[in-house]
């Protein structure tokens, strides 16, 4: 990892080189915004400082998921134009004290967003945190090239469908070899893949063919938790909230084994055994 | 002039279901015997071509049309299974501006010369895709899924339709009566409620779309598919008939539905 030659801090605060990594997907409704959500959670509840900064202007989510919309009072767009301090407009996560929020504008165009400005601001908050996760929005135009400006790692959020599969496949692509692109395969349905109708894992990465940080499995209780706006993350007895965890151990590097892969019946009856 | 219906499929949010309901509702209305075209405004990151089994047949797309590079008719595709149904594929190696939005609206045009229904697949977001699928449009079909992230977008995106004067309807997509009974699912009422627009249907979450989808063979063509009956519905609410909408597999459901309606 190249680490820029930066001006010392004045400050006595030593400064931070936190690590920046974009969810993209290209396809929209794989999950980006409830990845960045959990994984944020999951991340920021090991004690790393953590930002989660929603880079879908005019269709933002990521504070619903987090259940933060109300306490939402400046947004990315009124720190680029000056109308706010970053502090004005960071939000406090409700549980996670580390966790931050720097939400998108939600009455504006994503064309009203300078890349330029948006990778500088990507910047400012490497200083201050850990982890600076952005939220990309679906597609691949002006936003998505916001989105990914200002980092310099990437997940892939995919789901186990043909056409999730092309979209996803085309963004790693865009994203170019400067990057390190990892891949979370989302939405898995152990049971479908076993009878032949669903993608698999591995029938999924035989076409990205990334180094997988994860598998989440199709369970009902993300849709509950994500209409809650409580991360599943946060649920100590829920099998999928355990995933997230990995993810971000696996993210910080305390965890090296790969994700185990949900095939096998034993895993299912584990699943259905452990939700009673 | 023709009397082509000219309709925008969109949602805001990505991956509710926008693809899979015009390839579906495309074969049933080419199916009831009217002459559909169907647009893919997905340009770089295509999909109905492979909704539709039809990504090996692709040799012009709509820039190519657009850049005078053939003729419309050479672009279009033809299904095998529905003559009367054809496809107009995105450009996959291009992005949205290579396409403005008089010439999106001309390429619509000229295609409802040709047919009955023009169904346009929006891509997912509110940039210039979605400008330039909206242009061509007459009237819109609202496709959402009952989670709080999906019926924002939605209100978002029927705000900009109405600007445009646009008529709206709604699909809401990808329901779980079971989930809407325990409370941790938003029922067709509270989505209609939120974006007050008009039903147009209902369609409830089936594990076969996915394998369908991936096989590039839509559902509704599937003889023992419930969900075929259910866009067949569709199609004739959007025809103009008055078509209840009907149970599904959760008795009770409905009834509390309309009763509260009421």
């Amino acid at each position: 990892m190249i680490q820029r030659e930066e001006a010392p801090a004045s400050s006595a605060v030593p400064r931070r080189r936190g690590r920046a990594i974009v969810i993209t997907s290209g396809k929209g409704g794989v999950g980006k915004t409830t990845t960045t959500a959990n994984t944020g959670a999951a991340l920021a509840a090991t004690g790393a400082k953590v930002v989660l900064v929603d880079a879908d202007v005019g269709l933002r989510n990521l504070d619903i998921v987090m259940g933060l919309e109300a306490r939402v009072r400046y947004h990315v767009l009124d720190v680029l134009e000056g109308a706010a301090t970053l502090d004005d407009a960071l939000v406090t996560d409700k549980r996670v004290p580390a966790l931050r929020l720097l939400a998108a504008a939600q009455t504006r165009e994503k064309d009203d967003v300078d890349t330029n400005a948006f990778r500088d601001l990507i910047g400012s908050l490497r200083e201050r945190f850990d982890y600076v996760l952005i939220d990309c929005p679906a597609g691949i135009e002006k936003g998505f090239a916001n989105a990914i400006a200002g980092a310099d790692e990437a997940i892939i959020v995919c789901t186990p469908e043909v056409s999730a599969v092309r979209d996803a496949d085309r963004v790693v692509g865009l994203l170019g070899d400067e990057r390190s692109v990892k891949l979370i395969v989302n939405r898995l349905r152990p049971a479908l893949v076993r009878r032949g109708k669903m993608l698999s894992v591995d029938d999924v990465n035989a076409i990205l063919r990334l180094p997988l940080l994860g598998v989440i499995t199709d369970a009902p209780d993300v849709i509950i938790s994500t209409n809650r706006g409580e991360p599943v993350a946060l649920d100590a007895a829920s099998p999928v909230g355990a995933s997230y965890r990995e993810i971000a151990q696996r993210i910080i590097g305390t965890l090296t084994t790969p994700p185990v892969v949900p095939h096998d019946k034993s895993f299912i009856e584990k699943l259905f055994g452990s939700r009673k | 002039m023709s009397a082509a219906r000219r309709i925008v499929l969109t949602s805001g949010k990505g991956g509710v279901g926008k693809t899979t309901t015009t390839a579906n509702l495309g074969a049933v209305l080419a199916k009831r015997g009217h002459r559909v075209m169907l647009v893919d405004a997905d340009i770089g990151l295509r999909n109905l071509d492979l909704v539709l089994g039809v990504e090996k047949r692709i040799v012009f797309d709509l820039v190519e049309v657009v850049e005078g590079r053939c003729q419309l008719r050479q672009a279009l595709i033809k299904d095998k299974r529905l003559e009367n149904l054809s496809i107009l594929p995105a450009a996959q190696t291009r992005d949205k501006t290579a396409i403005s939005e008089l010439q999106m609206a001309n390429v619509v045009q000229q295609l409802a010369e040709l047919c009955d229904y023009v169904l346009i697949d929006c891509p997912a977001g509110i940039e210039h895709g979605f400008r330039n699928a909206i242009a061509g449009a007459s009237e819109a079909i609202v496709v959402t899924t009952p989670e709080v992230s999906a019926i924002r977008d939605a209100d978002r995106v029927i705000g900009k339709l109405n600007e445009r004067g646009l008529p709206v309807r709604l699909i809401v997509n990808r329901l779980r009566p079971e989930m809407v009974r325990s409370g941790d699912m938003l029922s067709v009422e509270d989505v209609t409620d939120i974006l007050s627009a008009e039903l147009l249907g209902i369609i409830p979450e089936d594990e076969e779309v996915i394998d369908t989808t991936n096989k590039g063979e839509p559902i509704a063509l599937q003889p023992d598919s419930r969900l075929a009956a259910i866009y067949d519905k569709i199609a004739r609410r959007l025809e103009g008939d008055l078509v209840p909408f009907t149970t599904l597999r959760a008795p009770g459901f409905f009834g509390r539905l309309f009763g509260k309606a009421s």
